[in-house]
Order: structure tokens, then sequence, then C-alpha cells
């Protein structure tokens, strides 16, 4: 039995590597890098930004 | 205090130093095992035809370690007579000990001078704009 | 994902981690991360000083621990910042400092993972049987790795549910098993005066208990973990204590049942020696039943662990980006599942790489000096933020008591444990040292250069006393 689950986590793990692939190709191409990348530390920092003049 | 920006790093460049980042890591792990360093000092003390009694194990003892799947003394006499050998190297424990004080020492100092930076701008520019 | 033309509208559009978690997240990624501890490694304390140093160690390095869940809450409760004790640094000691916390924590959290997944392919590996093959073990470990990678992936939120449903099934069977062994009648099952006597109680004598507090972290080691989740969870200066607290509560009394099993069921070589502690007393208690439920619960604990560390290593990583202290590319999140994707994936063929080259001891060994280099800075870390902004100045979400009695032990316990794991293992200890003076001097003289200086502190804090 454990034969078995190993031989299917192979085929798991590389089908579950593909679609991570995927989707972070997908994403990287639909999104700019500046929305991407536009996360900043702490909420009260966001919160500071928006009220910069 | 000015404010300092920095230069913008090239899509090259990035690939570069992460690369190198992972390169270390590698290292760190691998050399340890290249040069034998990853070793523990222990080794098997032998006795020869051991029995349960030599290797100090009683009854009770017994009876677990051959429910646990050792049939005879000689089957787990490896496992009883690894030893761990804790005589002090003291010339490797001072060299341990310089590079642990010397490493904390710059990192604190080293980072107290970039400190020193990132407050002068943080809060100078604050007042400035004030 | 049809909005692909909205790029001007992106710019202003911020995407940030998703603030979602509660306490009992936090209670989930702090015990998960730690549990499997107790089904293996702690009892490598037994090897080096005998099962009664095991005992000792496992309530001392509980009491390092227990300063370490109270300076982390007080300063974590008030720095609520992905990257945890990285935020941390950033604000009080400095960025080279911050720089080398965010390597011990991916260090440590990734070696973890490895651990894990390697313990799951062996403890497999032992119950599989024939025609099982280096092939399929390096299955089970590709399958670990990558489908908890995936899950982190996927989202926050479901990564940690699943952790506390396993974590708490792991957790639970350590209980039954205690209770089907009868511990309140000595010499039925148990014979704990049997297995520990006077002669092989410290069979070193007592330099073989500083010895065994190597080992004696892995009974707690990743709780501090906890912090990582800072930006996900929803009021972080309420959660964090409490999970943090709960959760070194339950490894306690966890690591003590565990201790006294074992302890009565196993002479202290075999203890020394196993892989796994407490599937073995589930099989030296003769029922198929329990023997079942712990091979079940050690792959949970392992899994639960693994889940954590991808999460908790994945948000250091993703920090050190946002602060571009790396490469600032790893800072993305996932406009939809809101998770720091690519750090994620980065770490993922790193992870697999270690796992299929490194042994169980050496990964471990290298999470533990990681570990313990960490709760040296976190020591220093507290005394120099009480000096900076005394109590009163800031809004803390909580105050330790007893300071600095708390960082005192556990700057003295981190020296003890310097010393124990130089008993055994000095040589990789100096090398790793090495490691990250090299990695400091290339941040220091390298890197730095490319980091926004007045951009790093993020908090809303008057000026620091004393600049």
């Amino acid at each position: 039995m454990w034969i078995m689950i190993a031989n299917a986590g192979w085929i798991l793990a590389a089908a579950l590597f593909l679609w991570m692939l995927y989707d972070w190709f997908r994403v990287d191409t639909t999104y700019s890098e500046a929305t991407l990348t536009s996360s900043r530390e702490g909420e009260i920092e966001a919160y500071q930004e928006t009220h910069k003049v | 205090m000015a404010r300092y920006t920095p230069p913008e790093q090239s899509r090259f460049m990035q690939w570069v130093d992460i690369i190198f980042v992972v390169a270390a890591i590698f290292l760190a792990l691998w050399l340890p095992l290249q040069a034998g360093w990853a070793g523990v000092s222990r080794s098997i003390v032998k006795i020869e035809n051991p029995t349960w009694e030599a290797l100090g194990q009683t009854p009770a003892q017994v009876e677990q370690w051959v429910k646990l799947g050792f049939a005879d003394a000689a089957a787990a006499h490896d496992i009883i007579q690894n030893k761990f050998d804790y005589t002090i190297d003291w010339v490797q424990l001072i060299i341990l000990a310089v590079v642990i004080a010397g490493y904390f020492i710059f990192l604190f100092r080293a980072s107290d001078k970039e400190y020193r930076e990132v407050i002068a701008e943080k809060f100078n520019d604050k007042n400035k704009k004030k | 994902m049809s909005n692909a033309t909205a790029s001007a509208a992106d710019t202003v559009k911020k995407i940030s981690l998703l603030r979602i978690l509660g306490p009992g997240h936090v209670w989930a990624l702090g015990v998960g991360i730690v549990l499997v501890g107790e089904y293996t490694g702690w009892n490598f304390a037994a090897d080096k000083g005998g099962t009664l140093a095991a005992l000792i160690i496992c309530w001392v390095i509980g009491l390092l621990y227990t300063s370490v869940a109270m300076i982390d809450s007080e300063v974590t409760s008030t720095v609520a910042a992905a990257g945890g004790q990285y935020a941390q640094a950033k604000h009080i000691v400095g960025p080279l400092m911050a720089f080398n916390v965010a390597l011990y924590l991916v260090f440590a959290y990734t070696m973890l993972e490895v651990s894990n997944a390697i313990l799951i392919a062996d403890t497999v590996k032992a119950y599989a049987g024939e025609g099982f093959t280096d092939w399929h073990y390096k299955g089970i470990i590709a399958i670990v790795i990558v489908g908890l990678a995936a899950l982190n992936y996927r989202g926050v939120l479901m990564t940690l549910n699943v952790n506390f449903v396993i974590t708490a099934i792991a957790y639970l069977a350590i209980i039954v098993l205690f209770f089907s062994v009868q511990p309140w009648s000595q010499g039925t099952i148990l014979k704990l005066n049997e297995m520990v006597t006077p002669e092989n109680a410290l069979p070193y004598g007592w330099i073989g208990v500083i010895a065994a507090f190597h080992w004696g972290i892995w009974f707690y080691l990743g709780i501090e973990g906890t912090t990582q989740a800072a930006e996900e969870v929803r009021s972080p200066a309420r959660s964090l204590p409490y999970g943090t607290m709960a959760g070194m509560i339950t490894l306690l009394i966890g690591a003590s049942i565990t201790w006294y099993i074992c302890a009565s069921l196993m002479p202290w070589q075999y203890l020394g020696f196993t892989y796994y502690p407490l599937l073995d007393a589930g099989k030296l208690t003769g029922s198929a039943l329990l023997e079942n439920m712990m091979f079940a619960a050690t792959i949970l604990a392992a899994l639960a662990s693994a889940n954590g560390c991808i999460n908790d290593a994945a948000r250091a990583w993703f920090s050190l980006g946002r602060d571009r202290y790396l490469p600032q590319w790893f800072s993305a999140v996932h406009p939809v599942y809101r998770t720091p994707y690519r750090s994620i994936i980065f770490l993922v063929p790193i992870a697999l790489a270690f796992a299929f080259i490194a042994n169980l001891g050496q990964a471990i060994t290298f999470s533990i000096l990681s570990g313990v280099l960490h709760y040296t800075f976190m020591s220093v870390n507290i005394m120099m933020f009480r000096n900076k902004w005394p109590l009163g100045t800031i809004q803390r979400g909580y105050t330790h008591p007893f300071h600095p009695l708390p960082a005192i032990v556990l700057l003295a316990l981190c020296v003890v444990t310097y010393f124990a794991i130089f008993l055994g293992y000095g040589a990789q200890l100096t090398a790793m040292v090495v490691f990250y003076v090299i990695m400091s001097l290339w941040f220091h003289f390298y890197r730095y250069r490319y980091v926004k200086r007045g951009d790093q502190f993020t908090m809303p804090w008057p000026k620091p006393r004393g600049y």
C-alpha cells in the first residue's frame, strides 16, 4: 500500500508543483509588479500613508 | 541629514544576490559534512561476547529490549556501548567562545551604527516636514 | 482574473496579507510546529545524559521557553508585523541584527521542515516492508514538502485550520496513550523504577545533564514562531500573547507526560537511540491499536510541524524582500490568496534538496543552532526595548512581569546550551557561526546599500531614548 502511496506522491507532488508554477506565471503576467509588491509593514503605517498630504 | 536614496538594482544583480545566498546556505551544510566536522565525538566501547549482565541490563530491561526486537545482547551491544566522550578540548572551546563573542559584538556594534542612520533619517525628516 | 487592464488603478490599490486569524490559529501554529519534538528528538537528550537528565532539562528548558514566550509576547504585541522577531530586531537593535534574525528564522524553520519530511519518510519506511526503495522514500518526502507548500500557497486560513485539527489529534494521541498505560499504577505496564535505577539515571554524571541541554531545546523549539502570524491575526495585541502562552502550557504538560511514558517503558540506551520514542512506547504496550494510533500521530505531528514551518519561513523571507534586505521581488503578495507566494515557491526546491541530501540528526542540529542564536538575541533585545522605550512611553499589548529576570535567565541558559552543543558537536557549531559571520559581512558591507534607511522604521513610536 505504501508503495502505491509513494508513487502517487511523486505524481501528486509534480502536479501540485506545476500548478503553483502555472499560477505564479499567471499572476505575474496579470498584475503589475508594483501592485504585487505593494504590501507594507504594519497596518498603522498604511493608515499614515493615506493621510499624507 | 540628507535622505539616503539607494541605487536601483538590476534584475541580473538581484539574481546574483539570490544565488549567492543560496550557495552560502548550501556550503554551510555541505562543508561540515565534507570536512568530516559533522561527526559526533563518541565511540563504541567494545565488550567481547556480550551478555545482558555485562551490558548492565536488569531482567526488566532485558524484557523490553526483547519486545523491541533485540533478541540477544549482541544485537543491542552497539547501541548500549556507544558512549560519548565529554573530555573538554579547551583550545576548541576557547576558539568557539571567541568566535561566538566576536560575532555578537560585531553584530550589535554594526547594527547600532546602521540603526543611528535609520533613526536620524526617520525622525529628522519628520521634523523638517513639520 | 480578467482585470489585466486596470494597471493605472492597480498602483493605487494595495495588496497585503489577510487579517483573518484568531488565537486558536496562533496556538495551532505554535504547538503544531513544536509537538513533533515530543514524537522525536527530545529523547536524544537521554542519549547525551541519561533518562533523568532528560527530565531535568525538560523542566529547565521549559523555564527557558517560558521566558522566551513572555518576552516575545511583550515585544510582539507591540511590534506586530510579519517576520516576527525580524521586525522586532529592526526596530530595536538595528538592520544587521534584523538580517541575521531573519536568517536564523529561515534556517531554523526550513531545517525543521526538512527534519519533519525525513521523519515521515523514515517512519513510513519502517512500516512499509519489502520493495520500498529509495525512489519511494523520496516520493514521500516530495509529496510532504510540495503538498504542504501548495496548501500554504492557497491561503493562510485553510493552512492553519488544517494545522489546528492535526495538531489536536496528535496531542490527544499522547493523552490517550497516557491513560491507556494506567499511569496510576506503576508496575502493571509502566516500570519506571526498573528502567531508571540509581546506577543508570545519570550515566555521565552532571556533565551529561549539561550536555543534554542541546536536545532539550527540541521539546519546545519553534513556539516563538507564533509571531510570524502577526500581520494575519485579527487582534495581534490580544491573540499573540494568549495563543503563545496557551501553547506553552500545552507543551509543558505534553512534554512531562511524554517523558513519564517513555522513561517507564524503555531502557535509557534505547530511548536515546530510537527515532520514534512515542511510537515505540505504543508498540511496547502490546496493543496493535495503540501502536497504529501512535504511528498515525507521529506522521500527523510531523505534518503539522512542516506545515507551520513553511508558513513561518516564507513570512520571514517575504519580510526580508519587503525591506530590500533581499531582492524586493520576494515581497510579492498573491492578489487572490493573499500569501507571500514567491517566497513559498522559492523555498520549496531548497527544502527538497536538503531533505534529499541531509540526514535527520544533522538537519535537527542546524535547526537547534539557529534557534539558540535566536534566543540569545531575544534576551538582549528585550533589555534594549525597555531601555529605549521605557514602560509608559508607548502602548504595549502585554507587559511581562519580573523584568529583567526572564531575560537574564534566558541569556544564562543560552550560554549553557552553547556549551552543551559544544560537547559532541563543537566543530559544527563553529562552522555554523562562521557562516553567519560571512553573511553578516556581506550584508553590512554590500547588500545594505540597497536598503532605504528611514523606511525601515514603520512603527508610530517616539524617538528612542538615547538617540
